[in-house]
Formats: structure tokens, sequence, C-alpha cells
């Protein structure tokens, strides 16, 4: 049973399509990630979605009902912008409570409410301040703290955590989808950090060129990319052409084929090479890469580059460039895509 | 970093002796003339006007204020004065601010199109300006006659208070859009997105959004353009050729009429009118501190 | 949309209300009759060919160029040695010389005739009258508008590590001021000079209290000439306006 619904979305500036034929639905409570690389069209989609861009075809619906052409005002929508468009002649207080006051609720249920946002998001003390003495990450939150205080049955956050440092940025993450799942809220999450879809979301939109190119689980997209750009676009994926294929693997594909860095096992001459699987594949390493706990080598078998993340377990295992080893690549990993 | 605390500094070094501000002397005769030019033709003057507002043939004394302040021709000067100001620095107000508004949000073309015909109407002052209207609404204007023929009004009087507040307001309109248009920058289009979504209706947003953020522009907008009105002389004295009843008129002709000549007059009008400028300055400061601690 | 509509509108609005009193203007300076109708009769450009062949206008506008073009000379060679030394040797002294600029800009003309002519009346500096009383208010009407654009200039280049290069390459400090700092003046300055022109043209109030008729200005003229067809003062509006749109345009292409 799906609370939201939209179909054949489309948005045209002049010549310009900025997305089209966009369908999809969610679940009540659902925490939904946007992703997509910068200039898709994410923020467009999403300010159709709040009512402040005219869509030119499509059809939105909220609980059944529809919404397409009510005003921003009326859909009971929630953002928080990439600027946190805090307004900087009111406090902390009186930007949360601005939506409660247009409401026109009684002053003592105002002031009951906002200090219970204020307390949801950790923001107590700074309730007389003004936006331009906090920092980033406290701005973000009072820009939160505005969107969630007058209860809307969507939540959209437009890269609520790009303008924050990476410490945070994870923070924050944590305590949005904290948020999130205690009040039971149905949220869309544009991002175009894979790394951030990837940790809160319960499902991902992947966007390109202004379609929505695979939806899925986080696991699945990442394990399962559907598309060449989603695969390139979920990381560090391996990619190689047919004839790669061919050479590499002696497997015939007719789309590149896909595979993650830690699907391939490294194994050293002296290592013990497991009899049972597939022939081993001679490779030199070329350099390294340390990436915390983990390791990414770029290695070289038959003249094609691969990159093998392996964990970074001791100092001593490290192997020099130069070193020759086995590759082995788990076929249950590869992935055709086109 | 400290070093003194170390023990291996040693001996403390010779202080540099602070060399003679006077070294640079030759360089300041270079700003003789510029102070020579200042004081002669503009704190000279005002001096002037200072020490004789408050000499008579008696010797010191506040009596030239007591006449003007007990004179109903001075008052009515004063008044005429401060209500052409003030309503032409409002009308003039609130027509740019709806200009400065819409011109962000027109075409790049439009936009600089307005912004370079404000630019030169802006040039459209004085004796010019009062010209150009006695051609457009005088007794015989074309707007005149075309609105007389469609039967819309009876008789525009150009040479009355309302068509000085016109003139005023004219002159007033570019100098309100070049001061304001700027500061619409200031304006994050995500806080109307912001305010809509928190149920604020575009009224609303610009109540408690839009205008207060941009108070402090408005404010020094309009002081400017009351200052601009308030010393305004040529466009009033040349299309009422001196007979319409301004402070700068009084003063103009105390100094510069044939018949009888009472500069310490003149003095003491220029030092009342002066001090209405300070006056709402001073309000105008006092009102942004009041609402300064939200600007950056 | 409506908005996009309603946005237009005002626009149209403001052109509209701006543009007028100058159309029809010249219109009217265009036109041999407007009597009793709407719409002029007979275009042509009579009124222009009487007024620049009239040799009083042709003497009131040389009036004015030559004060204007000589305040504006003097005000360059007092001021640009000026804000350059403040820069260079004086930096304390730019706030007071920014409060000190805007008293000029501040007091309106007519408070400071008042005075102007009672110290200039007689004594040693009787000027009154004389273009030089003219040249030294103008001086205070150019100085804000020069100081503020060459200090600007001066800010946005390092002064002192400019000066010293020049100085270790053997330079005097004069001809390292001429040589290094005068050209990346050049263009601020020239666009103060077209801003402050154009304000001087437009002054009325000192050239009729303080010349009058004793060196009629294109202004005095123009109000001397009220009285004479309103197509031949508007011929003089267009000559002058025409004239100070030019050096806007002249001001907009040097501060580019
Ligand atoms: N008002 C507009 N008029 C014309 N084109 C626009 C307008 N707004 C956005 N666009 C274009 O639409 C495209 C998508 O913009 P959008 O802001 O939705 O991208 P995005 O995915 O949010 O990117 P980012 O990650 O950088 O925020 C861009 O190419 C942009 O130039
Ligand atoms: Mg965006």
């Amino acid at each position: 049973m799906s609370y939201v619904e939209a179909s054949g979305l489309a948005k045209k500036y002049g010549n310009a399509t900025i997305f089209q034929d966009i369908h999809f639905s969610l679940r009540k409570g659902e925490f939904v990630t946007l992703l997509g690389p910068s200039g898709c069209g994410k923020s467009t989609l999403l300010r159709s979605l709040a009512g402040l861009t005219d869509i030119d075809a499509g059809c939105i619906r909220v609980d059944g009902e529809d919404i397409t052409r009510a005003a921003p005002q009326k859909r009971g929508i929630g953002m928080v912008f990439q600027s946190y468009a805090l307004f900087p002649n009111m406090s902390v207080e009186q930007n949360i409570a601005f939506g409660l006051k247009l409401q026109k609720l009684p002053g003592s249920e105002i002031a009951r409410k906002v200090a219970d946002v204020i307390r949801l998001v950790a923001l107590s003390g700074k309730e007389q301040h003004y936006p331009h003495e906090l920092s980033g990450g406290q701005r973000q939150r009072v820009a939160l703290a505005r969107a969630l205080v007058v209860e809307p049955r969507i939540l959209l956050l437009d890269e609520p955590l790009s303008a924050l440092d990476a410490r945070i940025r994870k923070s924050l993450r944590e305590q949005i989808r904290d948020i999130q799942q205690r009040l039971g809220l149905t949220t869309v999450f544009v991002t175009h950090d894979q790394e951030e879809a990837l940790t809160m979301s319960d499902r991902i939109f992947v966007m390109d060129q202004g379609r929505i190119v695979q939806e899925g689980s986080a696991e699945m997209i990442y394990t399962r990319p559907a598309t060449e750009f989603v695969a390139r676009f979920m990381g560090s994926y391996n990619l190689l052409t047919p004839t790669e294929a061919s050479r590499l693997l002696q497997l015939e594909t007719r789309g590149h084929l896909a595979i993650r860095p830690e699907a391939i096992q490294i194994f050293t001459p002296g290592q013990a090479y497991p009899a049972h699987l597939s022939a081993p594949l001679p490779a030199t390493i070329r350099q390294h890469q340390l990436l915390g706990n983990v390791i990414r080598y770029q290695v070289q078998a038959h003249g094609i580059t691969l990159q093998v993340d392996q964990l970074n377990r001791r100092a001593e295992d490290l192997l020099a460039a130069g070193t020759e080893v086995n590759l082995m690549i788990d076929q249950q990993q590869m992935r055709e895509v086109h | 970093m400290k070093t003194t605390s170390l023990p291996l500094a040693g001996k403390p070094a010779v202080p540099v002796r602070p060399r003679s501000r006077l070294r640079h002397w030759p360089a300041a005769l270079l700003l003789l003339p510029f102070f020579a030019m200042l004081i002669l033709f503009s704190l000279a003057p005002m001096v002037w006007v200072l020490v004789n507002s408050v000499h008579t043939e008696q010797g010191l004394s506040l009596a030239n204020y007591n006449d003007i302040l007990s004179s109903p021709f001075y008052r009515q000067a004063f008044d005429n004065s401060l209500r052409i100001s003030v309503w032409s620095s409002v009308i003039g107000l609130v027509i740019s601010l709806l200009g400065a508004a819409s011109l962000r949000r027109v075409s790049g073309r439009l936009r600089r199109l307005v912004v370079s015909i404000t630019n030169m109407t802006s040039n459209l002052t004085g004796v010019p300006l009062a010209f150009a209207f006695i051609i457009l609404v005088g007794t015989n204007g074309a707007l005149t006659l075309l609105l007389r023929q469609w039967g819309l009004i009876e008789d525009f009087r150009l040479y009355s208070s309302n068509g000085v507040i016109l003139i005023y307001t004219y002159f007033q309109i570019p100098l309100g859009v070049l001061l304001l248009y700027p500061a619409f920058d200031s304006l994050d289009d995500d806080w109307q997105a912001a305010a809509s979504l928190l149920g604020a209706r575009l009224w609303q947003y610009w109540r408690y959004v839009g205008l207060p953020v941009l108070a402090p522009a408005i404010l020094g907008t309009f002081i400017l353009l009351f200052a601009n009105a308030i010393g305004a002389y040529a466009s009033a004295y040349a299309l009422t050729q001196g007979n319409f009843n301004l402070i700068t008129v009084r003063i103009a002709s105390l100094v510069s009429g044939d018949i009888f000549l009472e500069p310490n007059m003149a003095a003491a009008l220029s030092v009342l009118l002066m001090l209405m400028l300070l006056l709402v300055t001073a309000v105008n400061q006092w009102l942004l501190k009041k609402g300064a601690r939200h600007a950056r | 949309m409506r908005a996009e509509l309603y946005h237009r509108s005002v626009v149209a609005v403001l052109i509209l209300l701006l543009t007028v009193p100058v159309l029809a203007t010249l219109l009217y300076s265009l036109s041999e009759h407007w009597g009793a109708t709407i719409l002029p009769d007979d275009l042509s450009l009579s009124w222009y060919l009487q007024l620049w062949q009239d040799s009083a206008f042709l003497a009131a506008f040389g009036r004015s160029l030559a004060v204007c073009l000589g305040t504006l000379l003097l005000a360059t060679l007092i001021i640009v040695p000026a804000v350059f030394v403040v820069f260079y040797r004086f930096p304390g002294l730019d706030k007071l010389m920014n409060a000190l600029i805007l008293i000029p800009f501040a007091v309106p003309p007519v408070v400071t005739s008042v005075g102007l002519l009672n110290i200039y009346a007689d004594g040693p500096l009787n000027i009154t009258g004389t273009p030089w009383i003219l040249v030294g208010c103008y001086f205070t009407i150019a100085l804000p508008f020069m100081y503020r654009s060459l200090a600007n200039s001066l800010a946005s280049i390092n002064v002192r590590d400019l000066m010293d290069a020049a100085h270790l390459l053997g330079a005097s400090t004069p001809v390292a001021f001429l040589r290094v700092i005068l050209p990346n003046l050049r263009k601020g300055l020239m666009a103060s000079l077209f801003l402050a022109f154009s304000f001087l043209l437009g002054d009325f109030v000192f050239a009729n209290l303080l010349a009058g008729s004793h060196y009629e200005t294109l202004q005095v003229y123009l109000y001397n000439m009220r009285q004479t067809s309103g197509h031949f003062t508007s011929a003089i509006v267009m000559s002058y306006f025409l004239f100070t749109l030019f050096l806007t345009w002249l001001t907009a292409r040097f501060s580019k």
C-alpha cells in the first residue's frame, strides 16, 4: 500500500528537459534517497513534489489525495533546503515557531511544541541565538526542527549535509535517521554522495539525466547495479568492456562487466591457492592506497588495471609494487551491465 | 611566539627608535591644497552659518530663532518642506521598492535596460526637470490636455503643493531604485520557498521575512531621499519662480533677493534645516540599532 | 504565468513613469507648434537650429564647460596626490577623510551658499560673481565621487608593495607614483570624472546664487529663458539631457 504515488512527472525549462517519465511510490514511514550526480535534476524534482516548481505533466498523490496542483502551503510537506534558508531576522525559537504561528495555535501550545522539537534536535540553550551566530551543523538542525515542528506528512531534505564537514556529517546522518524513525516520517532525502545514500536509506532511487535509472534497497543497488552508469556512480567498481572481459576471463558478454573491488582476492605466491576454485589469474601489484581499514591495490593483469580492496589487517602484509600475485574473482559477484 | 622567557635570549635587542611622525612632512604638504579647498568652500561657510545664526544687531542672541519660530510665514515654509519631503520620499520609496522587487524577476535584458534608464533619468533634476513637467502637465501640457479631454480631471495644478510633490517624486524614483536594487540581492529565494511550505502566503512572507530583512536598506534609502528632498531648491524654484514657500526658497531669498537681505536670518533657517536632517538621521540610527541584532 | 506578468507590468509602469517626461519634452522640442491638441503638428529640427545658432546659448554652454572642466582639472591635480599620500603615508587618516568628504555631500548647497556669499562678497577674497567661487564649490561637489573612486582603486592594489618594488628597481617616489600607481588609477579616475561632470553640469543653486547673471552658466541661462517659447526651452533641456547621457555612457564605459 503506497502512501505517496508519483506518476509520469516531467519538467522542461524551455527546450531543456530537466526530468521526465518519473514514476515512484513511497510507503508510509519509508526513508528514500534520491541519489544522482550534480545537475541531474534532483532538486527540481524535490521542489516539484513540494509545489515550489510547476510540473509540465504527471500526477502526485499523497494518501490518496491528488496534490498535483495544490499550493505549497496546502500540501503538508516539510522541506530542509541545501542552504537551510533560515530567516536571518528571527532567532532559533522564532524560526521554529514561524509555521505554528501562521496556524494561529495558542501561545502555550506553540511554546510546548517548540521546546519539544528543540530538545529533539539537541539545540537546547540556543533558543535566543540568531542564525548567523550558529555553526553549520546547528543551522542544519534548526532547519530540520523548523520543518518537523509543523508535523508534515512528508519530509523532503535537499542535500542537507553537503555544506558540513565530514565528522559532523556522519553524526548528523545518524541523528536524522534516528529522528525520522522515531517519528515514522515518510522522507525523501536528496544527495549526490553514495556513501550517505547507502548508510541511511530504506530504498534508493538512482537518478541520471532526469530519469530514475534504478531503484532498490541499498544492498541491491550496491551489489547489483543495473546499468553501467549506476556501477560507475556507486563507487570504485571495475568495469570491463566486452573485449577486456573475454581477454581477462574468457567470458562472452554483450555489455560491460562490473566487478566490485572487494569481490577480488589476492593470493601471494607463497599462499596456498584453494585448488577447487577456478584457475588463478596472474597479476602484478602496481600501487596501493590506504583507505583506513581497507587497502586499495591497483593491480595489472593482461595489461588491464583492476582495483582490489583488501582488509588492512597487519602492516607486514602490505604488498610492494612489482610483487607478482594471483587473483581470484568470485564469479557470483560479477554483473553484466548495460 | 614568546621568546623573552627563553634563557638563551641574551641581551635585549636595541630598541628601534620610533621614527618621527614628522619625517613625512613633504608628503603632508601634498595634503595642504586639499584641506585648504575643503576648509575654504565647505567648512568655513558652515562655521559662518553657525556663528552668524546667533548674531543679531544686539549681539549674541537667539532672537533669529525666536523670530522664525513665531513667524507664521516661516512656519509655513517648514510645514511645506516637511510635507513635500515626507510625501515625495514615501511615494518614491514605495514605487522604487515595487520596481526593484520586480526588477529582479524579469529577464536580464529588460533589467539592464531599466537600470540604464534609471541611470539616465537620474540626471533629469532641477530646472530642466521643472521645465519637462511644465511641458507635460503644465496648464497647457500634453498630458493635462489629454486627461482633460477624457474628462478625468478638471485641472491639474502643477504650480501647487501637489505639483511640487509630483516633481520631487519623479527625481526620487531613480535614486530609490538605484539604492534599493542591490539590497534585494540579500534576499535568498529559498526563504520564500521555505516560508510558503510553512504555510505563509506571499504577503506573510514579505511581512515577516522580506521587509524586515530589507528594513535597514529601506530606512537608509528613506533618509537619503528625505535629505535629498528637503535640501532641494532648483526644481521648486524653477517651477514656481520662487513663489512656493519652502525653507530652501526662503533661505535663498534672504541672501540673494533684491529687496532686503537678512543673512543672519538665513543662517538661522539653515541651522534649523540642518537640525532637522540631523534629527532624522539620528532616529534612523536609533531604529537601526534597535533592530541590529540579526544584522550581519 | 501570473507572477511573471505582474513583474513585467510593474517594470513596464516604471519605465513609463521615468521616460514619459523625457519623451514629451523631446516631442515638444521637435514640433513646430503644439497647440490645444494631444499630439504635435509638424516635426522639425527648427528649434534646435535656432538654439544652436543662438550666441547667448553657446556662450552659456561654453561657460559651463569651462568652469566644469577647469574644476575637474584642478580637482584631479589636488585630489589624486592627496588620496595617494593618505594611502601610502597616512593610512590612519582615511577614516577622517571619508567623514570630511561627506560634509559637502550632506549639507544642502543653499546652506553653503549662505556662508559663501557672506565670506567672499568682500574682504581679501572677493570672488562672488566670478567663476572662481563656482570652481571652489564644484570642487567640493566632485570631491566625494573622486575620493571614493580613487580610494577604491588604491584599496584594490597593494600600494606599499608596488611602491617598494619600484623603489628597489631604482625609481624615486614621484617616478614610482607616476609610472606604477597612476596607471592603476586611470579607469576609476575617468569614471568618477565623468560622473562628477554630469553632477556639476546639473548645478543650479550655486550658479544662480553665487554667480548669477555675472557668469551665466547653462542652467541659469535655461532658467532665464523661461518666458520664451516652450519649444525653445525644451530644445535646451533635450540638448542638456543628451549631453549628460553622453557623460553617463562614458562613465559606464570606464567603470566596467
Ligand atoms: N529555473 C531554471 N531555469 C532553467 N534551468 C534550470 C532552472 N533550475 C534548474 N535548471 C537546470 O536544471 C538542471 C537540474 O538542476 P537541479 O538543481 O535540479 O540539479 P541537482 O540534481 O539538484 O544538482 P545539484 O546536486 O548540483 O544540486 C540543471 O542543469 C539546471 O541548470
Ligand atoms: Mg540540488
